[in-house]
């Protein structure tokens, strides 16, 4: 298609103010899918996004609209992008391949944090912004208010911002419009050797390495010989497609549009998200510029509660590496839990939805131990990173251990300011800034040690301000900080999966939460078992589960036999499945259970 | 050698539930008790056959109480069943009976019946404890019931107790104890309450209505009876039950010897070479079958070596005899005997009382 025709946009927004639905409404508009087909939120195709109401993945669709009859017909590649900070890099993917972006706000909300992050990252990637309020239909909306606040954020009159309601499509043809008055044609070059930059994958069992394009320049046909060009790896195209918004395979793609290439690629290795595709006879030589890999936020183990789907585990990590390229791990061994790996995610959600994905898709289950962020320990002139808490050096064999900060940024209205300073203050907080949006709105910026804000600030902030403050936050470098490890010990066993780095401020909490809570999991045994939190060879916290005295059921006679074999039998499988520390029988349960993240108790008790 | 099994019939009756109990019992069937006799002599008939070769040292009437039937009924049931079956001139015969449902004239007539032996369901002195456990008799009705069980003359009487119900301290069971062994039954079967999910008191635990045992307490309870009973004379020869030497219970041992027992009855379970098959439970079901000239068999199951190495274990040692030593991971046995869990004996490993009280983790670890 001429490239004059194709418009190539994304929607971004903060999560939940309605990018989805307007996809919905565009899907609509352009006869994109049968009436009885349509659904809510369409293009929220995994059962986990639509169970949780969030958008997880990007997904790219193409539509065909004429603005106004008799006008030639229009290719518009959309692609709806999730909201929630963790998948951040996935808007900036999805970014890449574009070159306009709807900037859509909820126009009973107002501006919000990660309005602001995207609006950012569209901008530094040089996209033409088009700014819309959503949700117009709803009586608590404020639209010239927020229009005011979104003029002066991306620079125009409020005027100039749309308003819509994605949920009775009201504006939304004029949006469309926009699109196609304000976005501008790509420019790539059709005649020039085939650059296509992969912007997304999925693996398909049958079909292998899926690859989500946005051809630049060039042309690439159903069958043809590609080559990867920051490996050099050559495999045999199989197919090139578009979504409408179900995959369709198209005789070709050329320069300007988006669409999907069964690259014939089995190795999820060969072809990663981020490279260039081109032809591997008269192919171009220079990549497009590709993407910084992620940066993982937080780690954790995960170890199959079957010892023995270790293997399936891996098979598992690596498939699925391919539909979220931000995914990384390394083998790991744990004396209590087994091989398993450790892995990086960017962030709770993320690692919530890897380790369901994980189960779900390959039918595994796991144990995932407690997150922890990364640290650099540091000894004269070496420094080593630590993603593993139980790798952590014992105290006084380093020079310091630095940790990781992030520049957040809280949007609030003015009324909270004081509850969210102090807030941020009792969690290691500097004050970078203050900024009001309008006179009621507030957007500070605090730099935070990541290890503060991951866990339960969030919660925190939502309830300090009646749920009116949002959150975004981004790596900002790292510090030194006052960190200890502290040690769990079952019968003077150490339980590595256990073992937390924490601010020697929190540590005696910790040690005394961990113990509190293994007191009440590990069930009582033959023997009794001391549980201690230690810093060093420092006891900080102790326990103790009383050995059981009385198991054995009253009464056994006749018909109780088989009863009571069937009992003992399940208790032995039980027994199969507990960790053995020394000593100590710790079933599976109690390290879910102990290792579960809801760690409040830990942030907020002094 | 000729087999040696021991016969259990089931009588599913009683004057009313007690919250606790989740026997195949019921209360307000008794009119079906003629028609339920009779079915127990046919079953014997339609089984006696396949066990004639079997010599049937024990019989044991459970239930259910068997006493809610007059004597009569339950000797001609007893003539019945040895005419049907080898029962050895000498054959313990044991009768249930709760207090409330006997007296003096009745036992004089189950005694002349056959019985040999009287399981008397006293459960506790304690009038807090028996109002607990939901049982409509007094303490008196249970001293009486005893009197008049040594009045109708000589046969072995066994007292059934309960410890640890909800208000039981360990002065009160210690009381209910001395009055037991002031009585001089040859038999003591004492056992630590078990919450049923499906009975009334499991519902009312369930719900938090009731707390739940306190299985501390309940040790402390076992130790005192151990100290108690020992003091007095009783031999401890099974996790929940004592006698005095020579009165050991001769049914109930060939549960855990492992021994062939056949069970008469709605829901009673039999068992022989390795198969264990059991009974429908409800009366009706039962009645129906049986008057169809069918066998009221509701399951069954075949157990495996391996099935039948873990009943062995789990059942020997929760007696006093314990198991062969070979039958155990060697290095866990000593160290068992080491800290006082179990001691070994004649190339035989036996649970100490302590030991005895967590035979459930111990079968699994030997
Ligand atoms: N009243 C009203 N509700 C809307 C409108 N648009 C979306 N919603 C509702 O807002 C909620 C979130 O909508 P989504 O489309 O899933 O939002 P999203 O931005 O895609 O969310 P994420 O992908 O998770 O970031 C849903 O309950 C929608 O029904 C609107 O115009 N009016
Ligand atoms: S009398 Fe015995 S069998 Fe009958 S309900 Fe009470 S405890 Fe159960
Ligand atoms: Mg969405």
């Amino acid at each position: 298609m001429d490239q004059a025709l194709i418009r190539n946009f994304c929607i971004v927004a903060h999560i939940d103010h309605g990018k989805s639905t307007l996809a919905d409404r565009f899907l609509e508009l352009t006869h994109s899918v049968a009436e009885r087909q349509m659904r809510d939120q369409y293009l929220d195709r995994m059962d986990l996004e639509r169970e949780r109401g969030i958008t997880i993945k990007a997904q790219a669709v193409r539509l065909r609209y004429a603005p106004s009859p008799g006008a030639p017909d229009y290719e518009l590649n959309l692609i709806d992008t999730p909201g929630h900070v963790d998948f951040t890099y996935e808007v900036s993917r999805s970014l890449a391949a574009c070159e306009g972006a709807i900037l859509l706000v909820d126009a009973a909300q107002g501006i919000e944090a990660q309005t602001l992050a995207n609006f950012h990252l569209a901008r530094e990637a040089g996209l033409a912004i088009i700014p819309a309020l959503n949700k117009i239909d709803l009586p608590a909306a404020d639209p010239d208010e927020v229009a005011r606040e979104l003029a002066a954020l991306v620079g125009g009159e409020p005027a100039d911002v749309l308003r819509v309601s994605a949920k009775s499509g009201d504006g939304v043809p004029a949006l469309l419009d926009a699109v196609i008055d304000h976005v501008p044609a790509p420019s790539g070059d059709p005649a020039a050797p085939l650059r296509a930059l992969v912007f997304d994958s999925t693996y398909d069992p049958y079909r292998g390495v899926i690859a989500y394009l946005r051809v630049v320049d060039g042309e690439i046909r159903g069958r043809d010989r590609i080559l990867f060009l920051s490996n050099r790896f050559v495999s045999e195209s199989e197919e090139v497609g578009a979504f409408a918004p179900e995959p369709e395979p198209v005789p070709s793609l050329s320069a300007g549009d988006v669409g999907y290439l069964v690259t014939g690629v089995k190795d999820v290795r060969h072809a990663k998200v981020g490279d260039t595709v081109t032809l591997a006879r008269h192919g171009a030589t220079s990549p497009l510029p590709g993407y910084r890999d992620p940066k993982p936020m937080v780690w954790s183990g995960l170890f199959p509660a079957e010892g023995g789907d270790y293997p399936l585990l891996r098979d598992a990590l690596d498939k699925l590496k391919l539909s979220d390229a931000s995914l990384v791990y390394e083998p790991e061994s744990s004396l209590a839990l087994g091989f398993g790996f450790r892995c990086g995610f960017l962030g709770l959600l993320h690692m919530d939805i890897v380790k369901e994905r994980l189960e779900r898709e390959f039918n595994l289950e796991l144990i995932a131990t407690a997150p922890n962020v990364e640290f650099l320990v540091r000894r004269g002139e070496e420094t080593t990173t630590v993603h593993n808490p139980s790798e952590m050096p014992a105290p006084g064999t380093y020079d310091d251990v630095e940790e990781p900060f992030v520049i957040a940024t809280v949007v609030t209205p003015s009324t909270y300011l004081g509850p969210v300073m102090d807030l941020c203050q009792s969690r290691r907080g500097s004050l970078q800034d203050l900024k009001y949006l309008s006179p009621e709105r507030a957007e500070i910026h605090y730099l935070l040690p990541l290890a503060e804000i991951i866990f339960d600030f969030f919660d925190q902030l939502k309830s300090r301000t009646r749920g009116y403050a949002s959150l975004d936050y981004e790596h900002w470098g790292y510090e030194p900080s006052d960190l200890v490890r502290v040690d769990v010990l079952l019968q003077g066993e150490p339980v590595d999966a256990f073992s937390s780095v924490v601010h020697r401020e929190k540590s005696y909490a910790y040690g005394r939460v961990m113990t509190e809570r293994l007191q009440k999991l590990i069930p009582r045994q033959l023997y009794e078992v001391a549980i201690q939190a230690t810093i060093g060879s420092r006891v900080i916290a102790r326990e103790t589960v009383r050995a059981k005295r009385k198991d054995v059921l009253a009464k056994c006679y006749g018909g109780d036999i088989t009863r009571k074999r069937k009992l003992l039998e399940k208790q032995k499988e039980g027994k199969k499945r507990m960790r053995r520390v020394g000593r100590v029988d710790v079933p599976q349960e109690a390290f879910i259970a102990a290792l579960r993240v809801d760690q409040g108790a830990v942030g907020e008790r002094k | 050698m000729t087999e040696r099994a021991g016969l259990y019939v089931h009588v599913p009756f009683c004057l009313t539930r007690c919250g606790y109990c989740d026997f195949n019992t019921y209360a307000g069937l008794d009119h079906l008790a003629g028609r339920y006799v009779e079915s127990l002599r046919a079953e014997a008939r339609l089984t006696s056959p396949e066990w004639s070769g079997a010599t049937f040292v024990s019989m044991f009437l459970g239930g259910g109480t068997p006493t809610t039937m007059p004597s009569k009924t339950i000797a001609g049931l007893i003539a019945h069943l040895r005419e049907s079956f080898a029962l050895e001139p000498t054959a313990e015969v044991t009768s249930e009976a709760n207090p409330d449902t006997v007296d003096e004239p009745y036992l004089v007539g189950l005694l002349e019946a056959g019985v040999t032996r009287l399981s008397m369901g006293v459960q506790s002195f304690d009038p807090v404890v028996l109002d607990s456990l939901e049982r409509i008799h007094s303490p008196q009705s249970a001293r009486a019931a005893f009197t008049a069980a040594r009045a109708a003359g000589p046969s072995d009487v066994n007292l059934d107790l309960i410890y640890g119900a909800h208000g039981e301290s360990l002065d009160s069971w210690q009381r209910t104890l001395d009055e037991a062994i002031a009585m001089g039954p040859e038999h003591l079967s004492c056992y630590a309450l078990t919450i049923e999910p499906a009975t009334p008191l499991g519902r009312k635990v369930a719900a938090g209505l009731v707390p739940p045992p306190d299985p501390d307490l309940q040790a402390e309870m076992y130790d005192l009876t151990c100290s108690a009973l020992g003091a007095a004379g009783y031999e401890h020869y099974e996790v929940s039950n004592w006698a005095k030497p020579g009165h050991r219970c001769v049914h109930n041992l060939g549960y855990w010897d492992g021994r062939p027992y056949l069970g008469l009855g709605a829901g009673a379970h039999s068992f022989r070479d390795a198969r264990r098959w059991w009974n429908v439970r409800p009366p009706q079901e039962y009645l129906e079958l049986v008057a169809s000239g069918q066998l009221p068999t509701g399951g069954e199951e075949h157990l495996t070596d391996e099935e039948r190495g873990l009943e062995r274990l789990l059942l020997g040692l929760r007696t006093a005899d314990g198991v062969p030593k070979e039958w155990l991971d060697p290095a866990r046995a000593d160290r068992f005997v080491a800290d006082g869990l179990a001691v070994s004996r004649n190339g035989h490993v036996a649970l100490t009382d302590r030991g005895m009280l967590l035979a459930n983790e111990l079968t699994l670890s030997l």
